[in-house]
């Protein structure tokens, strides 16, 4: 199977490309022509090198390969020409999330792949972890009626090794736009007939007031869910401060008439402290996410049948958060009824 | 190639073995002298009904018995050619694994002690950061494991079993001789009360390091638990499997069934037993050989029979084998 590595602006794609090289039976091709729009970071064939995979020199010499699949990591913004490309030469797609960002550019290119035949797919690892699938039990029993749902995906800012993350028009927002989607997947995943029904949501840039986008951000949705309108607050704030000792962290809290469970599935670590960095040891042991994900995306392409985060679901994701920059604009809830069917 | 275990037990540990060797895809023949039928039933599997009809089929042979029959069974399989996967400890004492392993390296055959602790993730990571001079050098180290009491009668004659020492204890001082070298002396001190039993151990390393092993067979239902902190001259790495759940669950009055797996904490995803049984089963297909090998199970019971000379001398006693030389 040969996979195609489509930009490293994203810097998933050096995970995703190191994890790739050792399977077996996969090769990893690798092109990032816009490594030029990222001065002074690293990209382009040295990253490659470093990476361990081989380069070609342009998203066409990539495709002219003839991959199976390929992971797009370009800017938020710049993904829907590449989906574009690689649906017409017939490769599946993985996408780094969000999907895009505009509605317009998500359903272009779920309509592309879906034209084409081909699996579009959001990277959001999290609902690989094997501590979901056992919350996916305990909420269709044990826990009952959900009553309420709180989520947190907080960060340290990621601007540091790629700056586009703070610009306005290459990544569509900030912290909401890079946070809100991995809690929004994972109440998809676990709840696919639920569906927001309204967005508020508040921001601020306290935190770093020198970038151009909100590093704070909280959303309260209204869900509808087994009838009735659950609240579900989350916190996607680039919260972490730069000294912290990891990269941050998400969690789910699920409160139900049968109890409540605390999801947290980044937690297990090893702690301490280091002289080397001064700071806390935190060494996580748990599984590999990435990794899951990609032996997803990767038994999606060779044919089986696996629930992945689709275009749609992407879409859907897409369309609270762009809800809730409305709702930060207005001051007041958006309904979210029309766009969410 | 396709290897056929054959399973010898079925009690606690072989079902975690069997579960472990169905998820890797190989066939398992079980033979026991009670229990395989119930076992096979729920896990798969064949039975058959003699010690002689299990060598006869099996291509590797998985010594998952109680502690005195280690021995004997891996010579048996030994005199039918087969290489072992036996269950910690290798033998009840020193001396008769000392026998066994010459006998198998006289043969070129493999023999690999299950020291399942060295593939729980949270010990194989901190093992690698150590490796990767995370603390620089190491200087003192706490080990605690504590658990229900076993159930069954053998565990509770030291005779058989050699004891907490011996049983459980032998999974830290495996470990603690992992990240700080050779041990050169054991001190011990047990306590036991109502069916509860502790055992404090002290290790000298001959590296200078000291190490802290303290285990506790507890009160039925006691929830299995154990904790690590290890500091060197470069920082200190800490854990407590009770601490940081992926999954926490709170379900007031309302009667659910627990999460734990067996013998495993909950929410250990990678069964390590899996991870363990994966590696030797990589390393009889021609891998790389495991990151742990019958002399390391030797050099184990070796600590355990200091720290057992301790209990009984009341005086810190030298390892066998690791003679410091003057």
């Amino acid at each position: 199977m040969r996979v195609g590595v489509m930009s490293f602006a994203h810097l998933h794609a050096a995970s995703y490309a190191r994890l790739l090289a050792v399977i077996p039976g996969v090769e990893v091709l690798a092109t990032d022509p816009d490594h030029a729009r990222r001065p002074g970071e690293s990209g382009g064939a040295e990253l490659a090198d470093a990476l361990g995979v081989a380069y070609e020199a342009d998203y066409a010499a990539l495709l002219a390969a003839r991959p199976d699949a390929v992971i797009i990591c370009a800017e938020n913004a710049a993904h829907r020409p590449l989906v574009e490309l690689a649906a017409a030469a017939g490769a599946h797609v993985l996408c780094e999330k969000p999907i895009a960002t505009t509605l317009a550019d998500a359903q272009a290119m779920t309509t592309a792949c879906a034209a084409a035949g081909v699996q579009l797919m959001i990277a959001h690892p999290v609902r690989f972890s094997p501590a979901v699938a056992e919350l996916r039990q305990l909420a269709a029993g044990p826990l009952g009626e959900i009553v309420s749902i709180a989520g947190t995906n907080n960060g340290r800012i990621p601007h540091g090794e790629r700056a586009w993350f703070v610009d306005p028009a290459a990544a569509g927002g900030g912290a909401l736009t890079d946070h809100l989607v991995h809690v929004l997947d994972l109440v998809d995943c676990l709840w696919p007939d639920s569906r927001v029904r309204s967005v508020y949501a508040v921001a601020n840039r306290l935190l770093h007031p020198e970038v151009a986008v909100e590093t704070v951000g909280l959303a309260a949705l209204r869900l509808e869910l087994g009838g009735r309108a659950v609240p579900v607050v989350i916190d996607a704030s680039w919260s972490r401060p730069d000294g912290f000792a990891t990269w941050g962290g998400l969690t789910l809290r699920v409160t139900g008439t049968g109890g409540i469970v605390d999801l947290d599935p980044f937690a297990g670590r090893i702690g301490g402290h280091l002289n080397s960095t001064g700071n806390a040891a935190w060494i996580g042991y748990g599984p590999e996410l990435d990794a899951l994900l990609l032996d997803a995306f990767l038994r999606v392409v060779a044919g089986e049948a696996v629930a992945v985060p689709d275009g749609v679901a992407g879409t859907r994701s897409l369309a609270v958060v762009l809800a809730a920059y409305e709702s930060v604009r207005t001051g007041q809830p958006v309904d979210c009824t029309r766009t969410l069917r | 190639m396709s290897l056929r275990i054959g399973l010898i037990g079925a009690g606690g540990i072989a079902r975690e073995h069997l579960s472990a060797w169905r998820s890797l895809g190989v066939e398992v023949s079980v033979f026991s002298h009670a229990g395989a039928a119930g076992l096979i039933a729920e896990l798969g599997g064949t039975e058959v009904a003699t010690l002689s009809e299990l060598l006869g089929c099996a291509d590797v042979v998985d010594i998952a018995t109680p502690t005195p029959t280690h021995g004997d069974l891996a010579l048996a399989a030994l005199h039918a050619g087969l290489p072992v996967v036996c269950e910690k400890p290798l033998a009840r004492t020193a001396a008769e694994a000392e026998r066994v392993i010459e006998a198998f390296e006289a043969a070129d055959l493999p023999l690999y002690p299950g020291h399942v602790v060295r593939y729980f993730s949270e010990y194989a990571a901190a093992r690698a950061a150590v490796s990767a001079g995370a603390i620089g050098e190491v200087a003192v180290q706490r080990f605690t494991r504590t658990g229900s009491a076993p159930t069954a009668a053998w565990f509770h004659d030291d005779a058989q079993s050699g004891g907490i020492v011996l049983d459980q204890c032998l999974h830290d001082l495996d470990f603690a001789r992992w990240t700080a070298g050779e041990v050169a002396t054991a001190y011990a001190q047990e306590s036991m009360a109502g069916g509860v039993r502790s055992v404090q151990v002290l290790l000298a390393h001959r590296s200078g390091a000291l190490s802290n092993v303290c285990g506790t067979w507890a009160r039925p239902g006691t929830r299995f638990r154990t904790t690590f902190d290890i500091a060197g001259t470069g920082g200190v790495l800490t854990h407590d499997s009770a601490e940081h759940p992926l999954l926490q669950t709170d379900f007031g009055d309302q009667p659910v069934a627990g999460t734990g797996r067996g013998l495993l904490p909950a929410m250990a995803y990678e069964s390590p037993f899996q991870t363990e049984l994966g590696e030797f089963l990589a390393a009889l297909r021609g891998g790389p050989l495991p990151r742990v090998g019958a002399r390391d199970g030797l050099a184990a019971i070796r600590i355990a029979e200091a720290a057992q000379c301790s209990l009984v001398s009341g005086q810190a006693e030298p390892v066998a084998g690791t003679e410091v030389a003057r």
